[in-house]
């Protein structure tokens, strides 16, 4: 993590290149002027984490202070469901008030959905939340949607829950994804 | 993953500008059952309705729930009765109206089109008890629509059968003369008419389509009228090359939604998906209106010079849209332009900038006819006939659908203003020039030959 500047992809992947490593995978968020770049690299020799993080800190350029973790990576892909799940999309638009993530994700989490993304903007008084869920098809989503209006009424925010279909159908030129089951969930379909 | 920005305009559109899917209509052969006994015919009828299109609401609401886009009006179109009708008579001809009306109201859908013949070459006598039975049917049913095809690119213009349905028209005007004459808003007389449009009163099965099929009606004006109005906001000196853009991205994303409904409705339903339609079909909301579009761009007054190229370009951004966004478009896809059904016509002829000539010439351009149009009550038949013929001429010469649905209104004179309430709206009576000043020329009766195919000047 950095405050944003050009220049810190360049400088943390000579670190690695300089172990004789290879990139596997990465990815980058700014988000209020700081930048995040998370990536998965195979290195040719065993080295310590706390040596990795060390060698990639050096790398920084003048006037900014890179916070570097490192940790070796999980065996498996992470999370999978293991029931059937289909992705929809919960959006909510309020005034903003101090937990407004906590509520809906607490509700959420009861309910075994999985939030593959979220993002969160505050412009002046007004918070808008969207996340990308993966909801187990044992939920009838009328009853979902009923809950989440119920909340949001309740904090004084419009919210809706949607099937990620409607958003890929009206913005991009790809065919909608047919639903996840779970041995191929976070394929791409 | 999708897109943040991608997903709020999303919501923009469904939302602050109302997306919804105009109409469902789930569209049925009933030709196997037909049978000599009418209480037979009737109770086959009533059977297969019921049985096929029972769930088609709560399909319709589920699928709409799931995606948070309503579907507005759910409806069912069948095989024309003419075909059932042969070899029965006028009595048959209302039993069938009525078991239709309530099989239509066991489903809960709003409407039920197909009460049809086509009659674009001849009259068959069961052609004519369907054309004949009219005033009745359309009087004493509530759900159930009509639609006659006088007309065709192939066959000509049938001046026989035009002159017969204006007789007819004034007969169900005065049927319904309680309600305005309101029957005749039920009823289409075309040209060239589609096999799979969903929008009412038009709608029917053709020949050609299979046992059943769901065919989609996508949303209203509003939505393609808030996007310019926008586009308009953020950006100035836009051309007319950028607002035709606008509005056939806008149309793209309208036509896409209303395709993922259908083809899921279709898939629950166990029927195969027909087509999109692209029409932009108005509502008397404020604001969901071709009317307000065309003001948006730039015409001040509807009617004035300017507004038939301005509806063309409307029409034709978005046909493009739609037909890059759906491989399955049908029906009338064009915007109509029904008076009494667009409130900013209709104010437009209340103030006097729109009349019923210059109606007919923005007619040529778009979808799809001279709809919901009311006119005085004493306008002789041979005069509606008339109008109709042009009408039908407009379509045939140019290979495309257009129609007629005009509402002699008993009693009222050039200016009164009509409520037929609802999603029908309401209407100031437009003056018909030189009534009585086409009879001679109905009279001769016969067909107009079908036109060249070639020196398409």
């Amino acid at each position: 993590m950095s405050d944003d500047h050009p220049g810190i992809v360049a400088a943390v992947t000579s670190a690695v290149e300089s172990l004789g490593g290879n990139i596997d995978a990465c990815s980058q968020t700014v988000l209020g002027g700081y930048f995040t770049l998370i990536m998965i690299v195979s290195l040719p020799e065993p080295i310590a984490p706390d040596q990795l993080a060390e060698r990639v800190r050096r790398t920084e350029s003048a006037g900014s202070a890179y916070q570097v973790m490192a940790r070796r990576a999980l065996a498996s892909s992470g999370f999978s469901p293991q029931e059937p799940v289909d992705r929809f999309v919960i959006t909510a638009f309020g005034k903003d008030q101090p937990g407004i993530v906590r509520r809906f994700s607490q509700y959420l989490a009861g309910r075994d959905i999985n939030i593959v993304d979220l993002y969160g903007d505050r412009n002046r008084d007004e918070f808008v939340l969207i996340g990308q869920l993966e909801v187990p098809a044992r939920w009838d989503i009328r009853m979902l949607q009923a809950d989440l209006e119920q909340m949001g009424e309740e904090l004084g925010f419009t919210v809706k829950l949607q099937h990620e279909n409607v958003f890929v159908a009206t913005n991009e030129l790809r065919l909608t994804r047919a639903p996840h089951p779970p041995s191929r969930a976070g394929m791409r379909l | 993953m999708l897109r943040t920005d991608e997903i709020l305009s999303t919501i923009e559109m469904l939302h602050a500008e109302h997306l919804d899917v105009r109409a469902v209509t789930l569209a049925l052969n009933l030709d196997d059952c037909a049978a000599p006994s009418v209480d037979h015919l009737c109770r086959k009828l009533r059977s297969k309705i019921v049985s096929r299109a029972s769930r088609l609401v709560e399909v319709c609401d589920r699928v709409g729930a799931k995606y948070g886009i309503p579907v507005i009006n759910k409806r069912l179109a069948i095989s024309p009765v003419c075909t059932l009708l042969a070899g029965h008579g006028h009595a048959a001809a209302l039993h069938v109206a009525k078991t239709l009306d309530s099989a239509a109201a066991e489903c809960r859908v709003d409407f039920v089109g197909g009460f049809s013949a086509l009659v674009h070459k001849g009259i068959t006598p069961a052609d004519a008890v369907v054309m004949n039975s009219l005033p009745e049917v359309l009087s004493q049913t509530n759900q159930v629509c009509s639609s006659i095809n006088v007309a065709s690119r192939h066959a000509g213009i049938n001046m026989d059968a035009i002159h017969q349905m204006g007789h007819v028209i004034l007969r169900i005007a005065q049927a319904t003369a309680d309600r305005k004459g309101f029957g005749c808003a039920k009823l289409v007389v075309f040209a060239n008419i589609p096999e799979d449009n969903p929008f009412m009163a038009g709608a029917y099965m053709g020949a050609g389509e299979p046992e059943a099929a769901v065919n989609i009606g996508v949303s209203g004006p509003g939505v393609i009228g808030s996007a310019l109005k926008r586009r308009l906001g953020l950006e100035k000196n836009l051309t007319l090359g950028d607002l035709a853009e606008e509005i056939k991205i806008t149309s793209f994303r309208v036509t896409r939604v209303g395709e993922l409904i259908g083809r899921e409705v279709a898939k629950e339903l166990g029927v195969a998906f027909g087509i999109v339609d692209l029409s932009l079909a108005p509502t008397p909301t404020v604001g969901d209106s071709i009317g307000e579009i065309l003001k948006t761009l730039g015409i001040a007054k509807i009617g004035a010079p300017g507004s038939t190229a301005a509806v063309a370009m409307l029409n034709d951004a978005v046909k493009k849209g739609g037909m890059f966004a759906s491989s399955s478009v049908g029906g009338l896809s064009g915007a109509f332009i029904p008076v009494s059904e667009d409130a900013a016509l209709a104010e437009a002829v209340s103030e006097g900038h729109l009349v019923l000539e210059k109606l007919e010439a923005m007619t040529s351009v778009c979808s799809v006819g001279l709809d919901m149009v009311a006119i005085p009550g004493d306008t002789p038949a041979e005069t509606i006939a008339a109008l109709i013929a042009d009408e039908m001429a407009i379509g045939v010469i140019n290979n495309k659908t257009t129609a007629v649905r005009v509402i002699p209104v008993p009693g009222a004179n050039p200016g009164d203003r009509v409520d037929f309430g609802g999603l029908f709206g309401s209407t100031p009576v437009l003056d018909v020039r030189n009534p009585g000043a086409s009879e001679a020329f109905v009279h001769f009766g016969g067909r107009i030959p079908a036109p060249l195919q070639s020196l398409g000047n």
